[in-house]
């Protein structure tokens, strides 16, 4: 068990080596031999140069200016949704009185897409920050509410019961039973909202921003620099890849009982 | 204090899509304080619901359950059950499962680490204090589900098949295990099964019941069988079943239960 580079894992990333890999070669063939052209998708170099441009201060602004925009209106957004819509999911299941008052609205906003808010919520709040993070709280909300509900709800009554007959009241059963069980799932809720506000804080920022990897994006489509377009996104797939294994590893710690194996 | 128990004309209807279904109708029992009740009879007899009724986690239709003649308005710490699928709490090691039930009743932090210092012993799993549930077999969890029940010193202890999960060597190492813990306090014991043979060698007294709506049909002192003395569940359980009275009596109950299953 202590070794960190067990037999599988190395499998895994030998896999990966030959995914990424191939899907790099794969793309610097067809630049090469003009199987497409080299303005509608630039070469694999021609895309590290730019990477290096966007690290370096392209257009007056350091990386850390664009990964600043983003992450700061991710964040608020998030943050938000996840301290509104936890504890509303969770009071929808356990009081049936809210979940009447709200299910029919949530069920009825839910299928709008979370782009589709983008030019209200700027209509409502403004070109700045405030409109961006409206619609990442709105794109982040659903999964940590839809989660939370069904978390409580899956609270097996056995236990419940378990817990009673040993003389526990409401707030103990609430508190030692049904947080505790429905933790794992709410975990899975916020990570699934830390995705969906990624991508639709990129929408976004391709619409309105002054600033963040969208920003970048769509300047580059502007400006007709490809390399720019197409090196804005790696960025954009790596914090994402990032913060979604950092919160694999953070639900590993809060759910030691789900991930521990027989010896 | 008695811990007796008195079943009082007892009925439990439920409303099923198919109209109403009587569980249980005027059941009338008394337990003595101390005593080992088991009870057999055939599925659907309303054993469980006799003992979810006597748990206070349903109430009856009819009648009234007296312990030690207060009448049982709910689940409350002096009657602890141990669940069939043991029903520990998976995110609590097992020290954290064998004391929840004092901690959250107010005793003393280091009470309670005598309590289940001692539990954990008396069980077999010193060692396993700090592993959740699932890293156990079913025999250990099931030894925790017991051990959290027993540390509450409970009045009375209500068994549902708590051994109908566990392969048949478990299940006979338990069966001895639980007489051995039970005689330490002796709370009153209401212990459901399917398997007469556990029930003679578990019970001071075995309960037959009728097919649906459960009624008893036949009360059996094992006392009468296993001599006046010394009952045959403090000896191993082979040296019980190897007596002509434990095959006797094992016989007379079948007979009594296998006629409620054949009139379905």
């Amino acid at each position: 068990m202590n070794m960190i580079f067990s037999r599988k894992a190395l499998e895994g990333s030998a896999y990966a080596v030959v995914s990424i890999g191939g899907l790099i070669v794969f793309w610097w063939l067809a630049v090469h031999h003009n199987w497409v052209s080299s303005f509608v998708l630039p070469p694999p170099t021609d895309v590290v140069k730019a990477i290096l441009r966007i690290v370096n201060g392209y257009m007056g602004t350091g990386l850390w200016v664009h990964f600043s925009a983003s992450m700061s209106v991710v964040l608020m957004g998030y943050i938000i949704a996840i301290f509104l819509g936890v504890p509303l999911g969770m009071s929808m299941a356990y009081l049936p009185i809210v979940d009447r008052i709200f299910a029919p609205m949530i069920m009825t906003l839910r299928p709008i897409p979370p782009p589709a808010w983008i030019p209200l919520a700027i209509l409502w709040f403004g070109i700045d920050h405030s409109s961006k993070v409206f619609v990442v709280f709105v794109a982040a909300i659903v999964p940590c509410l839809l989660n939370a509900y069904e978390g409580v709800r899956q609270t097996s009554p056995k236990l419940i019961n378990a817990a009673e007959m040993l003389g526990a009241n409401r707030w103990v059963v609430f508190s030692e039973v049904v947080l505790p069980s429905a933790l794992p799932v709410v975990l899975t809720g916020i990570r699934i909202s830390l995705g969906n506000a990624w991508a639709t804080l990129v929408a976004a920022e391709l619409v309105v921003a002054t600033a963040g990897f969208g920003f970048l994006i769509i300047n580059g489509y502007r400006n007709f620099e490809i390399s720019i377009m197409a090196a804005a996104m790696f960025p954009i797939a790596l914090i994402g890849a990032a913060m979604n294994i950092g919160f694999i590893l953070l639900e590993k710690r809060l759910v030691p009982w789900r991930t521990e194996q027989k010896n | 204090m008695s811990n007796s128990i008195s079943y009082r004309g007892i009925s439990k209807k439920f409303t099923a899509k198919a109209g109403v279904v009587t569980a249980l109708e005027n059941y009338n029992f008394e337990i003595d304080a101390h005593e080992f009740i088991v009870i057999v009879g055939p599925s659907g007899c309303g054993k469980s619901t006799l003992l979810s009724l006597t748990a206070g986690l349903m109430s009856a239709s009819e009648g009234q359950i007296l312990l030690d003649n207060q009448p049982v308005t709910g689940p409350g710490p002096d009657r602890t059950v141990v669940f069939q699928d043991f029903s520990l709490f998976p995110w609590k090691t097992v020290e954290q499962n064998i004391s929840f039930g004092l901690r959250i009743n107010g005793v003393a932090a280091q009470e309670r680490q005598q309590l289940m210092t001692r539990a954990i012993k008396v069980i077999g799993l010193v060692g396993f204090e700090k592993y959740f549930p699932d890293q156990l077999s079913g025999g250990m969890q099931q030894r925790v589900a017991i051990a959290r029940a027993f540390v509450m010193r409970p009045k009375v202890l209500l068994m549902d098949e708590p051994f109908a999960a566990l392969d048949a060597m478990n299940r006979t190492l338990m069966q001895e295990e639980l007489v051995r813990i039970w005689s330490e306090d002796k709370p009153t014991v209401l212990f459901i099964t399917h398997s007469v043979e556990e029930a003679i060698y578990l019970a001071d007294r075995v309960l037959v019941m009728t097919r649906r709506p459960g009624s008893i049909k036949e009360l059996v002192n094992v006392h009468d069988f296993s001599g006046p003395d010394s009952h045959w569940r403090h000896g191993p359980i082979d040296a019980a079943m190897a007596r002509k009275e434990f095959q006797e009596l094992r016989q007379q109950i079948w007979n009594s239960v296998k006629e409620e299953i054949g009139e379905q």
